[in-house]
């Protein structure tokens, strides 16, 4: 019932905002007030209902409603509150109505504080977008022509052609299958709300750059578009941080970026909107670039519906490590693209020629020529990353059946890129604040370029770099820190809110530095043999049984328990063993791993987990899964995984048996188990044991006349026995009974097994040795061969990825100063 | 013409050209193990051979599989690093590497793991409905 509500607010807010699109646009044709007022009311009622059906989506999803395929599909009974909040969004359809929801939300900011004459056709335009986003929800079946995938569709109308639906078409699941373990994470509860933020923002830009177009007024839009293409700007770079950073301490790939699809679908917008941010400043200040201002806000957007497409449509199958689900919304999204970019582009090539341009060519040493270089080079490294995730659709051109580009295509393309950008920072900041020629700036810049190269020649010595091609871009990149923090200095000192451009650049300088640290230098902690065994491998001198040269490196550690192995020639390294918790993750182990400074430093330990995936594993089979320890450090850190360890090995043996089992069982074939291993011991109270993986512990023994003890019982004893895990810690303490009893005038044993049902192990209370003061245990099932524990790690140090958060949260900041300058001076503007 | 626009039109086009042959380059086309014996970096997609099962091996450090490609043919395959999470559960996988003899040497590994949307497994409805 909620569901058939909900669906019908989804098409209530369809068409209210298709009615809102069509009285904004009378309105910006004809510049009525009376059309504008109708269309806000309807905007408004288009919000309504979509506030209505995301609050009843939250409500079935905090009900446990499992007979909605969306909540089924995402939730499950034992998800916490938080994570069923982020369930929400969780889905594609979800997701769609975030943004959705965000930019409606904006468009309240638009109607409030945009001016004449843009204010209708901005608003037409944001309709427009929302126009098409919501036909995504509608789940409309119109004779056949299926338009939209509803939230609210229930599991029937998922699986029509299920046969335990056709049996029971009622069927409700009791629990859903719930959120994937590895979006089971905080940084993922707040990453796509900020992304979709930015995504609505990157809208506005779009909006007034077409509705300059429309009303031919080429220069007045910047004022308002400019905060809020920084601010678009803003939510994307945290966002872009916050995937970054999850992935770098969630999966188990071992770094924070890998040039992904999804990653670039948010990256490409941003560099484009940042291009955008440079021509409109430089348009506000020296009114030129008024076409290529207009053409970035235009491309940005179109950027953000491109990536939504190929990462929506299922176009990318195969060539991301994510999986995409494929709703079928491939033709919709095309023509929400082609909308898009038809109307923007067609619009801008249609006003072209009536464009202001500049009357004289910019000089080379001018803020002019060195802003629109930079944008034109964020633009360029923007369209390079298109061209390699376009990969499926545009590498056709060259093979059949593309694969996606290999990493060095984005390396080698970006290096030389940023760094030409990295110089242009320093000579665009200086020319920015002041006019310089040729002979001043150079004498200008002498100070900062000591300092560069100074602190280049020392890290170059420092960090044994002796890759030319590394050294010119840490050259450049520096050149950008300290080019610009001279500039900032300077500005502090006069002006401290225009700081925001040369922050900004710092930043960027700091990132590049930051990135060729942590990449380039990565190196895999191993002992000493392994260490020697790669080098042979580099250089070739290994070859294997058939004669073929070794090429792959060995990057892990195996580590048996207690047993230090020197790692690198700076850490003693030891397994101390692990523990099982249940309360975080069912079957969780944490695994203490000591890492001991040979040198004398202070002994620090990570805290590596394995667990099963709960929504893919079964009695039969398990699905493990690893959290990777992060250990932060100023200058490095060491980031390390589980592979493997003796614990999971047991575990997937015994699940294989039970699998084997179960087949067996099913085949009516009945197989002899293998004997159990008996063994016997004699303990005195308060001895201890070394059997195997194992301590036990005799404690002591007590008469007992419990009820448990058998009539006639002439005798009842009974042990306290520790069996000590030290590998896990467990202490587990049993009660075996030892009686005797005497029935027809006969004496019999009584003594019935404990078991131990973690470690199949069964005890029992055999005999007391009175004379010796000393008990007699018979266990059984226990491996009288020792076993050591072990764990297999794979472990990275990785410099100065600390420089890589510190350029992002500079950029973030520095961003932020000029989102309170512009938004400022827009403010007086609008108390005129 | 200025010969500015044609410095800028010559700027462009060999840009351009570059960076598409290096695309093209970077590129390779999704093969079978008969296939790769000629490439240094070859994209084989295929399935886990489960009948011939799989094991990491703590001596040499390796996970040895086996892996039918497209064509059906099964072939050993060589991977540096543990057992990927979800292995036996990718209803694909995509080994990157190079063919040695009978042997495929996997650097990289990718699986695609069923999405729960397109199949859903009403084993896993009665499951939770007795749950």
């Amino acid at each position: 019932m909620l569901g058939i509500i909900g669906k019908i607010l989804i098409s209530a807010s369809f068409v209210t905002s298709l009615a809102a699109m069509i009285f904004y646009f009378i309105s910006a044709n004809r510049d009525q007030k009376s059309t504008l007022r109708i269309g806000n009311w309807l905007f408004a009622a288009k919000a309504a209902f979509l506030v209505a059906a995301s609050g009843i989506l939250v409500y079935l999803i905090f009900q446990h409603q499992f007979q909605y395929y969306y909540v089924f599909n995402y939730t499950s009974l034992d998800l916490a509150p938080r994570y069923l909040w982020s369930a929400f969004y969780g889905g594609q359809e979800g997701s769609f109505m975030l943004w959705i929801l965000f930019t409606a939300f904006f468009g309240f900011g638009l109607m409030k504080w945009t001016r004449k004459p843009y204010k209708a056709p901005v608003l037409f335009f944001l309709t427009l977008t929302q126009v098409f986003l919501l036909s995504m929800l509608l789940g409309w079946d119109i004779f056949g022509l299926k338009l939209g995938a509803s939230p609210f569709r229930t599991i029937a109308q998922e699986m029509p052609n299920a046969p335990f639906l056709q049996a029971n078409p009622d069927f409700i699941p009791n629990d859903g299958s719930g959120l994937n373990d590895l979006l089971k994470s905080p940084w993922m509860m707040i990453h796509p709300p900020i992304l979709f933020i930015g995504f609505s923002m990157m809208t506005i830009p779009y909006c007034f750059a077409m509705a300059a177009l429309w009303k031919q007024k080429y220069n007045e839009w910047i004022g308002p578009a400019l905060p809020w293409t920084l601010s678009a700007n803003v939510s994307l770079l945290t966002a872009i941080f916050l995937g970054g950073y999850w992935a770098y301490v969630t999966l188990s790939f071992g770094g924070y970026w890998a040039w992904d699809p999804v990653e670039n679908a948010s990256l490409v917008p941003w560099l484009i909107g940042t291009a955008g941010i440079h021509t409109m400043i430089i348009q506000r200040k020296s009114s030129v670039a008024q076409k290529s201002s207009i053409l970035f806000a235009i491309l940005a957007y179109v950027a953000v519906v491109y990536e939504t497409f190929l990462t929506r449509s299922g176009i990318l199958g195969s060539s991301s490590v994510h999986s995409f689900v494929d709703l079928g919304l491939y033709n919709q999204l095309l023509a929400f693209m082609v909308v898009v970019t038809g109307v923007g582009l067609g619009l801008f090539f249609w006003r072209y020629k009536e464009m202001p341009s500049p009357e004289k060519e910019a000089k080379i040493l001018s803020r002019e020529f060195m802003t629109v270089t930079g944008a034109m080079l964020l633009l360029i490294l923007g369209l390079v990353i298109i061209l390699g995730t376009s990969s499926p659709i545009l590498g056709k051109l060259f093979v059949e059946n593309p694969t996606p580009p290999e990493m060095s295509f984005y390396n080698d393309w970006s290096m030389p890129i940023v760094m030409i950008m990295a110089i242009f920072t320093v000579l665009g900041q200086y020319l920015f604040w002041k006019k310089y020629d040729a002979e001043s700036l150079a004498s200008a810049l002498i100070n900062p370029l000591l300092v560069t190269s100074l602190v280049t020649i020392v890290s170059i010595i420092v960090g044994d770099v002796r890759n030319l091609y590394y050294m010119v871009y840490l050259f450049c990149g520096y050149f950008a820190v300290f080019g610009n923090a001279w500039v900032l200095a300077r500005l502090t000192i006069k002006n401290p809110k225009v700081i925001g451009g040369s922050l900004t650049h710092i930043g960027f300088g700091l990132l590049l530095v930051g990135i060729l640290a942590s990449s380039a230098y990565n190196s895999a902690l191993v002992d000493q043999k392994t260490a020697n065994y790669n080098v042979a491998v580099e250089q070739g001198e290994i070859t294997d049984e058939q004669g073929f040269k070794v090429t792959q490196k060995e990057e892990m550690l195996l580590l048996n328990m207690d047993e230090p192995v020197i790692v690198d020639n700076r850490y003693a390294v030891t397994y101390e063993g692990y523990e099982l918790d249940n309360t975080i993750r069912r079957g969780q182990q944490t695994y203490r791993i000591k890492f001991e400074p040979i040198d004398g430093g202070k002994t620090f330990y990570m805290n590596p987990e394995v667990y099963p995936m709960l929504t893919t594993s079964t009695a039969e089979n398990i699905q493990w899964s690893v959290d990777p320890d992060v250990r932060t450090g100023l200058l490095s850190d060491i980031y390390l995984y589980v592979g493997g360890s003796s614990y999971v090995q047991e575990q997937n043996d015994q699940t294989q048996e039970n699998r084997e089992m179960m087949q067996n069982a099913s085949a009516q074939d009945t197989i002899s188990a293998e004997e159990p291993n008996v063994q016997k011991m004699n303990l005195n109270p308060g001895q201890t044991a070394d059997v195997g993986k194992f301590k036990i512990r005799f404690v002591n023994y007590a008469r007992t006349d419990s009820s448990e003890l058998p009539p006639n019982t002439t005798i009842g004893v009974r042990a306290e026995v520790e069996l000590i895990h030290p590998a896990s810690n467990r202490v587990i303490t049993l009660e075996p009974l030892f009686a005797v009893y005497s029935q027809d005038g006969q004496s019999y044993i009584y003594s019935p097994p404990a078991r131990v049902p973690d470690f199949d192990l069964e005890f029992q209370f055999t005999e007391i040795n009175p004379q010796e003061n000393s008990i007699e245990l018979t266990i059984t099932g226990l491996e009288e061969e020792y076993e050591p524990e072990w764990v297999l790690i794979v472990a990275d140090e990785k410099p100065f990825i600390s420089v890589v958060w510190l350029g992002t949260f500079i950029l973030m900041a520095g961003f932020s100063i000029s989102i309170f300058r512009h938004w400022g001076r827009e403010k007086q503007k609008n108390a005129e | 013409m200025k010969p500015k626009l044609i410095i800028g039109i010559v700027a462009i086009v060999g840009f351009t050209s570059l960076l598409m042959y290096n695309f093209g380059e970077s590129i390779s086309t999704y093969t079978t193990f008969e296939g790769a014996s000629e490439m240094s970096s070859a994209h084989i997609p295929g399935t886990w051979d489960a009948d011939k099962g799989a094991e990491f091996s703590l001596e040499t450090k390796k996970f040895i599989f086996y892996m039918k490609d497209e064509d059906g043919v099964s072939k050993k395959v060589v991977y540096p690093k543990p057992k990927p999470n979800n292995f036996e559960q990718a209803d694909q996988l995509v080994v990157i590497g190079e063919m040695k003899g009978d042997t495929f040497y996997a650097n990289e590994m990718l699986m695609k793991c069923p999405s729960k949307y397109n199949d859903a497994d009403p084993s896993q409805f009665s499951e939770a409905a007795q749950g």
